[in-house]
């Protein structure tokens, strides 16, 4: 791994909660590298911390301890604004219930982070066309979340999340809420990504059998701690 | 973000709650009008009292007089005191100057001085045919027509010009002529007697010449008008008498006042002196300024700005308490926006959450909320201000059938001026942003993963 195509890099991150008296370590620990066009699985059990570390990198959550480097940046030490700049520019997330707005349709939805990016609106709504065509959804722009199936929607927030065009998809158990096929055809969505434009995907999911084929490589968490690594 | 992005984004949010955001904007909407209706209530209510004075054309004048000698008894009273040093001359009571042509001449020459006429009243018999009265004829200026008393002149009309032998008198006094239609009048020739000097001037000036006789000079005078004093003009005394006469012809009638020696001495010693005179000033706010510079000059000067200080005192009192009883209501509109607001991101919580998952910034998301509760505002206030209009106007149409129906003359009571739509709106504006900035800042500082857990 040459040391310019390094996208993320963590080292001793740790992630704790106080839940009452009791303090949560969801994270305890976590030295890992990414590299530049990767597809890393990070696998493990609910409260293994895989999700955690996702938010950590998506920069929706501050380390309790450690180094979280993304490009250039220690995320530590970012401010609030500087860190919804990070999530606007470097990341794109994906999650497992979608999280699209109701109330929009598909291309608003789509067209929303680059609202928030300052792009102009006919500029927007032409890109977020471009985007819902790419994932399979054209003539799809003017229906609501509701209006679509699981995998649709799922492409929609895929779309969004390619929107202001990141390095990095961050994927929080995107296949989640999706039957077999559907799930098949949503990974094999973000290996074309990860294959055709060369973007970073890192995807959280515990199905292992499934994401063994699609991932490079795996990164399995237990307590907050990495216990096993596979693949290149 | 892009500010009209921003406000799209809000305008969406307040249409997917449209009854809620209707209600809250009700809401407001009642408290402006509440305030704007109590505010324009205080306006047409001053309107009524100080625009009567203004529109008499006495809020201009100033009467200035050399002393006021009787002004040392009242002076004991409690409160006039204070009154009385106010309009006195500035320079000590040694240096008085005259009151006379040369010192009415100086007065003209101030600036934004209109006009300046000295006060008339001639001590006159009135004869007509075989009715007589001894009573007093006032030298009107041309200048007065359609002012104070002579604003409708109930019968006939003013002076066509100031040389003719034309008079005025009152409607009481057309009465006491006549038993039947006073109407008959207008023409009609009027006799004034009076009294002059029969002396030559006094050959060493300031000693009165030995022996005074006075020597009765009648004059004619066609009746052209009939005055009504009316209710509201009270302060137009001044220049009402049983008959008027063209300030001009009263100047060359150099009547002596037989009834007063002091009238009767001076004259004959200071030749056209007056005891007082009226000043006219260009505009209203103009009155208090030249007051001071006829002060400066050593005179006494009084007008009706000066009584009426403490009148618009009073006026910006009860604007302020009628104020503050409408705000209640805004106080109460402005608790709904904090609720709806509230309410509005408990339920958008997981979009909040959204939102700043794909980038959107804490400021992004506080201005959404901003634009939101202005946005409510805006709409309430404008809302508020009609209905405020409409309810005074209704209002008024009730007051004006009861003030018909008691025969008195209808009134706008209630008077929105443009700076009270301007204010209103902005008082609006500005109390839904003070109760959304709570609001907002709690929905900017929302932990973005708690939100999306959120359902």
């Amino acid at each position: 791994m040459h040391l310019m195509d390094i996208v993320l890099e963590t080292r001793d991150l740790t992630k704790h909660y106080s839940m009452g008296s009791v303090v949560v370590r969801a994270l305890d620990g976590i030295t890992l590298r990414v590299a530049r066009g990767e597809f890393l699985g990070l696998l493990g059990t609910s409260g293994s911390g895989k999700s955690t570390l996702l938010n950590l990198i998506a920069g929706l959550d501050r380390p309790t301890s450690g180094s979280l480097r993304v490009f250039d940046h220690n995320l530590a030490d970012l401010s609030r604004e500087a860190l919804s700049v990070h999530r606007r520019k470097n990341v794109g997330m994906i999650f497992q219930s979608f999280n699209l707005i109701p109330t929009m349709t598909a291309a608003e939805n789509v067209a929303l982070s680059m609202m928030f990016a300052g792009v102009p609106r006919a500029q927007r709504e032409r890109h977020a066309r471009e985007l819902l065509e790419k994932v399979g959804l054209a003539g799809r722009q003017l229906h609501r979340p509701k209006e679509l199936s699981g995998g649709e929607q799922q492409r929609v927030a895929i779309a969004r999340a390619l929107a202001n065009q990141p390095e990095i998809l961050l994927a929080d158990e995107p296949t989640g809420n999706l039957d077999s096929k559907t799930a098949g055809e949503i990974l094999a969505l973000l290996r074309e990504l990860n294959t055709n434009e060369a973007k970073t995907v890192i995807l959280v999911t515990h199905d292992s059998a499934l994401a063994s084929k699609f991932v490079q490589r795996t990164m399995t968490l237990l307590d907050g701690k990495v216990v096993a690594e596979a693949g290149s | 973000m892009i500010v009209t992005d921003t406000i799209h984004l809000a305008l969406r949010n307040l249409r997917e709650a449209v009854l809620r955001t209707a209600l809250t904007a009700l809401g407001v909407s009642i408290g402006i009008a509440s305030l704007v209706g109590m505010v324009s209530f205080g306006v047409g209510l001053q309107d009524q009292i100080v625009g009567n004075f203004l529109r008499s054309g006495l809020f201009n004048s100033i009467t200035v007089t050399s002393a006021l000698p009787a002004m040392a008894r009242l002076r004991r009273t409690k409160g006039v005191e204070r009154f009385i040093k106010g309009i006195e001359p500035s320079q000590p009571a040694a240096v008085r100057p005259k009151l006379d042509d040369s010192a009415l001449q100086k007065l003209a020459a101030l600036d934004r001085v209109k006009e300046v006429y000295p006060d008339i009243r001639v001590p006159v018999e009135v004869k007509l045919e075989d009715f007589s009265e001894f009573s007093a004829a006032a030298g009107i200026p041309m200048s007065a027509r359609g002012e104070g008393v002579f604003q409708q002149i109930s019968i006939g009309q003013f002076f066509p010009n100031d040389a003719g032998d034309s008079c005025m008198i009152s409607l009481d006094f057309a009465h006491r002529i006549t038993d039947g239609d006073v109407k008959t009048l207008l023409g009609k020739e009027l006799t004034l007697g009076y009294a002059t000097s029969a002396n030559p001037a006094p050959s060493i000036p300031g000693i009165p010449a030995a022996g005074l006789s006075v020597q009765r000079t009648e004059k004619k005078f066609h009746i052209v008008g009939i005055v009504e004093r009316q209710a509201g003009g009270g302060m137009g005394a001044g220049m009402f008498t049983s008959v008027m006469i063209p300030l001009a012809i009263a100047r060359q009638m150099n009547a002596y006042d037989v009834s007063n020696p002091q009238d009767i001495l001076r004259q004959l010693a200071e030749k056209s002196t007056y005891t007082t005179a009226t000043v006219k000033v260009a505009r209203p706010q103009d009155t208090e300024e030249v007051e001071k510079k006829i002060r400066d000059m050593g005179f006494t000067a009084v007008s009706v700005a000066d009584l009426m200080q403490g009148q618009k005192r009073a006026f910006i009192l009860l604007d302020l308490l009628l104020g503050l009883v409408g705000s209640i209501a805004l106080t109460v509109a402005s608790l709904g926006i904090i609720n709806t607001m509230v309410m509005s991101i408990l339920e958008r919580t997981r979009e909040i959450g959204i939102m700043k998952a794909v980038g959107g910034s804490d400021e992004d998301i506080r201005r959404i909320f901003l634009i939101e509760a202005s946005l409510i505002g805006l709409v309430g206030g404008t809302f508020g201000i009609a209905l405020g209009w409409a309810v005074g106007r209704v209002i008024n149409l009730g007051a004006n059938i009861y003030l018909q129906n008691q025969g008195a003359p209808t009134a706008n009571l209630f008077l929105i001026p443009w700076w009270l739509v301007a204010g209103g709106i902005g008082f609006a504006l500005l109390i839904s942003l003070l109760a959304g900035s709570f609001p907002a800042m709690r929905a900017a500082r929302l932990d973005p993963i708690q939100a999306l857990r959120h359902d």
